[in-house]
């Protein structure tokens, strides 16, 4: 048996190298459908370890309260976010699960430095914003803890502010206009790359103090109130418990009954996390449908270039018959033959999902890493599709009549 | 002298459509080791059913046959594969070589059912391709060698296994005089030293003189079954031949 099936293969390799272009395009559906296959897996794991660095990059355990109108605070609108200072002062207090709350306001803002420009994003906060999202200097410093409205021109810049106002100079103690007014840089934020949502550049931005931001960035702003407020639970277990507090204290605050809407929204890493992976699973999904459908033309390729090969061989295999051929020897021939096909076209896909790879993380800069799990998978699927499309054939040469397949003579 | 070949009232059955063809009716034949037989008559009288049957490539529709002790009839496809494998060795009219296949590998492949190892088999291939004369041709394909070499090829091949029954149809049906000669005085040979049992079909009585033995099949019934005293002697008339002036001197590859 054993022999047999090595000189099966040997018999079907030569098949194959007879006909080289006629494989080729036998084997073109699989090669496409194992490449995509390939390149699913490696955008899914990719992705998933993606997800995982740049969620720990913002802090696990935060949450956002966001201003969301709702229709009871559809009249206010005009007026600004209903969430203040103190709403965020009260969530320390009341909830056993925070650790930390930083109010935020932000608004979108040119920078100037000598004659460099750069827009971004303000954001104003006590120092409590760089505890609750981790974040440390590399340079320079952050501004003292206390007093609650510490109103000192000083910034806190984004390592790609520092890069693109300042190049390679030093920006500590440097001063640069935010808007209309001179602020002086203390500190340098340390690197956190793209951000889980959308991959925004997490360190293109400006930090303030509230107090500075009210005062010199926006006026307008209602006293007390705030965009956002940045909520730190005391570890990564008492997010959801932290998540129930916060909605029952501000619903408690914002006078808003249980069975109506809120007028905030409170985002989670996990909600972040959800999105995100709902984007990677539609790309997957859509690339893996590509990939099935190939795998199956390519399948039905294999069985009918098989086909013909048993009708253009039919003499031979009466001549193999009548030499003591058993059906199962001829059945072989022909399977081993088709999962040869099949294989080629898995390794090709393989070696083409990898190029692919490569290309689409220099290219494109997508997450992707290749792991020999898949690969063995793609290339055992291709397998299996040469044994279930080339049994059909297979048995067919194996059926013939070794007195008609040698042709009546 | 055991029998090889026994029939008793075989009969051959086709049905092509509404009608039955008789193809053999009631053949009661017994062959002995070491004889040549030779089948004649006319187109369509059933030469060839009957050789099918006795090559177990088909089973007979009533009566018994028994191939060396074995009844073909009542065996599996894969049983008579394995008969043919191991008692019987064929050759064609066409030859029926593997195309774009070397002698040797071609030689081989019996062999190579019979599970034997490459080493072995090539070895093996090589001195029977010596023994019908084709030492020098081990690497070229069937269409690299002349009509004669191609069956001489083919010879090999039914002789790898060292089978005890060689089957011919019609194997000089495609060669010239000349080279038919040469071909039947290799088969009398093998029969005269191996005691090897040939059964050979043909049209011409040139070639069924050769035999020791003459079934004469018409309309699917065996019609005369004689024995020659004294056959012709193939080798004679090619080594007459080979005196005599080549007509043809630029066959590709000749001998
Ligand atoms: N598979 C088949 N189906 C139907 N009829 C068949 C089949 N094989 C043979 N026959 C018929 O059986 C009869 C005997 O055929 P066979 O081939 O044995 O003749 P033959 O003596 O070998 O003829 P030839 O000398 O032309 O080769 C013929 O009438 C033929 O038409
Ligand atoms: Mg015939």
């Amino acid at each position: 048996m054993l022999q047999s099936i090595v000189s099966a293969f040997q018999l079907a390799a030569r098949a194959v190298r007879r006909n080289k272009l006629r494989a080729l395009l036998t084997i073109l559906g699989i090669l496409i459908g194992v490449a995509a296959v390939v390149l699913v897996s490696a955008l899914g794991s990719g992705a998933r370890e993606d997800i995982n660095q740049k969620v720990s990059s913002l802090g696990s355990n935060v949450l956002v309260v966001f201003f969301q109108p709702n229709q009871a605070s559809g009249a206010r609108k005009s007026q600004g976010s209903s969430l203040t200072e103190d709403d965020g002062r009260a969530l320390v207090r009341e909830s056993t699960s925070i650790a930390k709350v930083a109010p935020v306001l932000r608004a979108g803002s040119q920078l100037v430095y000598e004659t460099r420009n750069w827009s971004t994003q303000v954001f104003g906060s006590t120092s409590d914003y760089f505890q609750v999202r981790a974040w440390n200097v590399v340079r320079g410093e952050l501004w003292p803890d206390t007093p609650r409205d510490f109103s000192e021109k000083v910034a806190v810049i984004g390592a790609s502010v520092a890069t693109e106002l300042f190049g390679s100079l030093d920006p500590i103690g440097r001063t640069i206009r935010i808007g209309r007014y001179p602020f002086r840089v203390i500190g340098v934020l340390e690197k956190k790359g793209q951000s889980p949502f959308m991959g925004q550049d997490q360190d293109d931005l400006v930090v303030i103090p509230l107090a500075s931001f009210r005062k010199n960035i926006s006026a307008n702003n209602l006293v007390g109130s705030v965009d956002q407020l940045l909520v730190s639970a005391t570890s990564e277990e008492t997010v959801s418990r932290a998540e129930v507090q916060v909605d029952a204290i501000l619903r408690q605050r914002h006078h808003i009954q249980d069975n109506s809407d809120p007028d905030f929204v409170i985002r989670t890493q996990s909600d972040l996390r959800e999105t995100q992976d709902s984007i990677y699973a539609a790309l997957s999904t859509l690339l893996l449908s590509v990939g099935l459908v190939s795998l199956g033309v390519g399948g039905i390729g294999i069985m009918n270039i098989m086909l013909v090969s048993v009708a253009e061989r039919t003499r031979e295999i009466g001549i193999r018959m009548a030499i003591g051929a058993k059906e199962g020897d001829i059945l072989v021939q022909f399977l081993v033959e088709a999962v040869i096909l099949a294989m080629i076209g898995g390794l090709g896909g393989t070696v083409l999902g990898v190029i692919a790879i490569a290309i689409l993380r220099r290219v494109l800069e997508w997450p992707m890493t290749v792991q020999p799990g898949p690969l063995i998978v793609a290339l055992a699927t291709s397998m299996i599709i040469g044994v279930v499309f080339g049994f059909f054939p297979a048995r067919r040469a194996a059926r013939m009549d070794p007195i008609q397949a040698l042709g009546r003579e | 002298m055991e029998p090889i070949i026994e029939m008793v009232g075989v009969e051959k059955d086709y049905a092509s459509g509404p009608v039955v063809v008789r193809a053999l009716i009631d053949a009661h034949i017994t062959v002995n080791e070491g004889e040549f037989v030779a089948i004649v008559g006319p187109s369509g009288s059933g030469k060839s059913t009957l050789m099918n049957i006795i090559g177990c490539l088909d089973r007979p529709s009533r009566g018994t046959y028994r191939l060396a002790g074995y009844d073909v009839g009542s065996r599996s496809n894969n049983a008579r594969a394995v008969l043919r494998n191991r008692l019987i060795g064929f050759v064609f009219q066409g030859f029926n070589l593997l195309p774009r296949t070397t002698a040797l590998e071609n030689v081989e492949l019996p062999l190579v059912y019979r599970g034997q190892r490459a080493k072995h088999r090539r070895a093996h291939a090589r001195a029977v391709l010596a023994q019908v004369g084709l030492a020098d041709r081990v690497d070229h394909t069937p269409n690299q060698l002349s009509g004669g070499q191609q069956q001489r090829v083919a010879i090999a091949r039914a002789l790898v296994t060292d089978p005890p029954l060689l089957l011919a149809d019609e194997p000089t049906g495609n060669l010239d005089t000349r080279t038919s000669d040469e071909i039947l005085a290799l088969l009398q040979r093998l029969n005269r030293e191996r005691s090897l049992t040939i059964v050979l079909v043909t049209h011409e009585s040139d070639v069924a003189l050769c035999a020791s033995r003459v079934i004469t099949m018409r309309d699917g019934h065996v019609r005369s079954d004689v024995r020659q005293s004294s056959p012709r002697d193939a080798g004679e008339a090619a080594a007459r031949a080979q005196s005599e002036p080549e007509p043809t001197s630029a066959r590709p590859g000749g001998e």
